[in-house]
């Protein structure tokens, strides 16, 4: 049980980036494939966020004088996750609108039937 | 001194300003990217000689590293960062005219951001850094390959763009696993600790991150995107895709194996899986009857040669591996800029389309010429010393294991010699069109194409040019303390 409590973040994280990669390398369909890539990089912001988490810490912002020795996260890994998450919404909206040029195109958004170009 | 910050910042907010210069005319703003990469240019063959001598460290913020975010300018990337700005420029002279249709702002846009992504890379001394500068040359890419908006553009593009983001997950998982491990994003920084800790815990960040990176670079199995997206972009895209996008990953992946991890015993997995990148993608060319997907999958091979130089480990292969990043850079770009207006004159990408052209573009086609021949390793041209130089690395390490794999890579150049040759002849000797009338291509296509001639020639018959420069980057490559001393002091 100790176990579970100390990493539960971690299991979550992974948990999310496993769920991730299955939908992408099983699922048909494009949309499912983009939902699939969104969990993988909130798993991984998950992921680097727990890097830095301290059980009760505060926010590291010295803004009062007679603030007290507590413990503090880890700022870093929040401005990591801060630009993932804008480089992760970025990827999203570029593959959304090509899925819609695809939908187009092809009338259809199964990967399995979109085959034109082969090795 | 120049400030090498330039280097990124001038490209990065020139890109952003391009819709302004539209307002006022929609005719300017086509000659921004030219401007940016003269600048770029000049200003990395005005660092060269400083940087050989002592590499230039920049601190963001006053902080010293490993506090801060900082620029390394050493042999390699102010190379890279030369050779960016050398093939981005004459690319963008090209698309002067070769870009006719479409949204003509936003190309102009993205494939400056695409550059500055690329220098970004190679200049960065920190990974999440690195991360980011990869992720701005991946986004624009994926947008530039579904340019033309055809059928087969935006399918690649999605194939592209999928695969990509895999990778660049990985990466990250990778970079945040390093991050837990020595609390630090600084590479010299995590180089000099990264004996610290067992080897076992060292392995999965390292695996992630190449196999994130190997992506970008299209090593073998991670490759699948890379025909595709090569052959239904614009030409001139085609071309930076090949001559740069993929360099930048190759040396990405140098950088992680070289100077973070000093790994110096997956050297010869990665020296194996280079030569299976090079059958592969030699023995698929020789298949195709499409002139932009053979082209696309030489591609492959020569990466797989520059990685097989690299996975050697021993000076003599870097530096081959290196000349042979900048020949195949120079090669390509030609070849792609050649077919893009074969192509566009015939209408098709089919090989036997091009019959009888060179007697109709006799410039085009002696320039695809000179180009196969430079990727094929004849001399006077400049693939003959670089591949010279890997196969005499090779031979020097006299081991058996070595020895075997140069047959196959000799192999390999003989079926890529087949390839180029069957094009060639069927460009000058095959069909009878007198009939047929195409033009030469355009002033601006031209003035691109001849100057790399006359650099693929000219390095060709003086190679030694280069080797100052090579020798320090590869030393800046394989000698990790100096590197960690110059950014750590």
């Amino acid at each position: 049980m100790n176990f579970i409590h100390n990493y539960i973040y971690y299991i979550g994280a992974f948990g999310l980036v496993f769920i991730g990669i299955y939908i992408i390398l099983v699922k048909r369909n494009l949309i499912k494939v983009i939902i699939g890539l969104s969990i993988l990089d909130t798993g991984i912001n998950l992921f680097l966020i727990s890097i830095g988490y301290i059980s009760k810490g505060t926010a590291p912002i010295f803004s009062k004088i007679d603030m007290e020795n507590a413990p503090m996260v880890d700022p870093v890994p929040q401005a990591l996750v801060l630009t993932a998450i804008v480089i992760g919404v970025a990827v999203l909206a570029l593959a959304l609108s090509l899925a819609i040029r695809l939908y187009h195109h092809y009338g259809t958004l199964n990967l399995r039937k979109i085959k034109e170009q082969r090795w | 001194m120049v400030n090498p910050v330039l280097l990124i910042a001038v490209p990065l907010g020139l890109s952003f300003t391009i819709p302004l210069f539209g307002l006022i005319s929609r005719k300017i703003e086509k000659y921004v990217p030219v401007v940016a990469l003269i600048f770029n240019l000049v200003i990395s063959s005005i660092l060269i000689p400083e940087v050989i001598k002592q590499p230039i460290n920049v601190f963001i913020g006053g902080f010293q590293p490993p506090f801060c975010i900082n620029l390394v300018v050493g042999p390699v990337g102010i190379l890279f960062s030369a050779l960016i700005a050398l093939v981005g420029l004459l690319a963008s002279i090209y698309a002067l005219d070769y870009i006719r249709e479409g949204a003509k702002q936003l190309y102009h846009m993205l494939y400056l951001l695409l550059l500055t992504g690329a220098t970004g890379v190679v200049l960065t001394g920190d990974i999440f850094n690195l991360f980011v500068f990869f992720e701005i040359l991946c986004i624009s890419s994926y947008a530039l390959v579904a340019y033309l908006g055809d059928k087969a553009g935006i399918e690649s593009a999605v194939k592209y763009l999928i695969q990509g983001a895999m990778g660049s997950s990985l990466m990250l998982i990778g970079i945040g696993l390093l991050y837990g491990l020595f609390g630090t994003l600084n590479m010299a920084d995590i180089a000099s600790n990264i004996d610290t800790v067992s080897s076992i815990s060292i392995f999965v960040p390292m695996v992630l991150l190449i196999t994130g990176l190997g992506v970008e670079a299209a090593i073998f199995p991670l490759n699948a995107w890379l025909p595709d997206a090569h052959s239904s972009a614009p030409s001139s895209i085609s071309a930076i895709l090949s001559g740069i996008a993929i360099k930048v990953g190759i040396y990405a992946v140098a950088r992680v194996v070289f100077t973070i991890f000093g790994a110096s015993s997956i050297l010869q997995f990665l020296a194996i899986l280079g030569l299976l990148t090079l059958l592969i993608g030699e023995v698929s060319a020789f298949c195709q009857s499409n002139i932009k997907r053979l082209l696309a999958y030489s591609s492959i091979g020569q990466i797989g040669l520059v990685v097989f130089a690299l996975g050697m480990g021993i000076s003599y292969g870097v530096v081959g591996g290196l000349f042979q990043l900048i020949s195949h850079a120079l090669s390509k770009a030609l070849l792609f800029f050649a077919v893009g207006y074969m192509i566009y004159r015939s209408g098709s990408m089919d090989i036997s389309k091009l019959e009888g052209m060179g007697k109709q573009m006799p410039l085009t086609s002696f320039a695809f010429t000179i180009g196969a021949f430079s990727l094929v390793g004849l001399p006077p041209f400049i693939g003959f010393p670089s591949k010279f130089l890997i196969i005499r690395a090779a031979l020097s390490k006299q081991e058996l294991l070595f020895t075997i794999l140069v047959a196959f890579v000799l192999l390999g150049t003989v079926i890529e010699g087949a390839y180029f040759f069957r094009v060639v002849q069927v460009l000058y000797f095959k069909g009878n069109h007198t009939d047929l009338q195409r033009e030469e291509a355009p002033i601006p296509a031209l003035i691109p194409i001849v100057i790399l001639m006359v650099l693929i020639v000219a390095i060709g018959v003086y190679p030694k040019s280069l080797t100052r420069m090579l020798n320090s980057a590869s030393s800046e490559l394989l000698n990790r303390v100096a590197y960690i001393r110059s950014v750590l002091r």
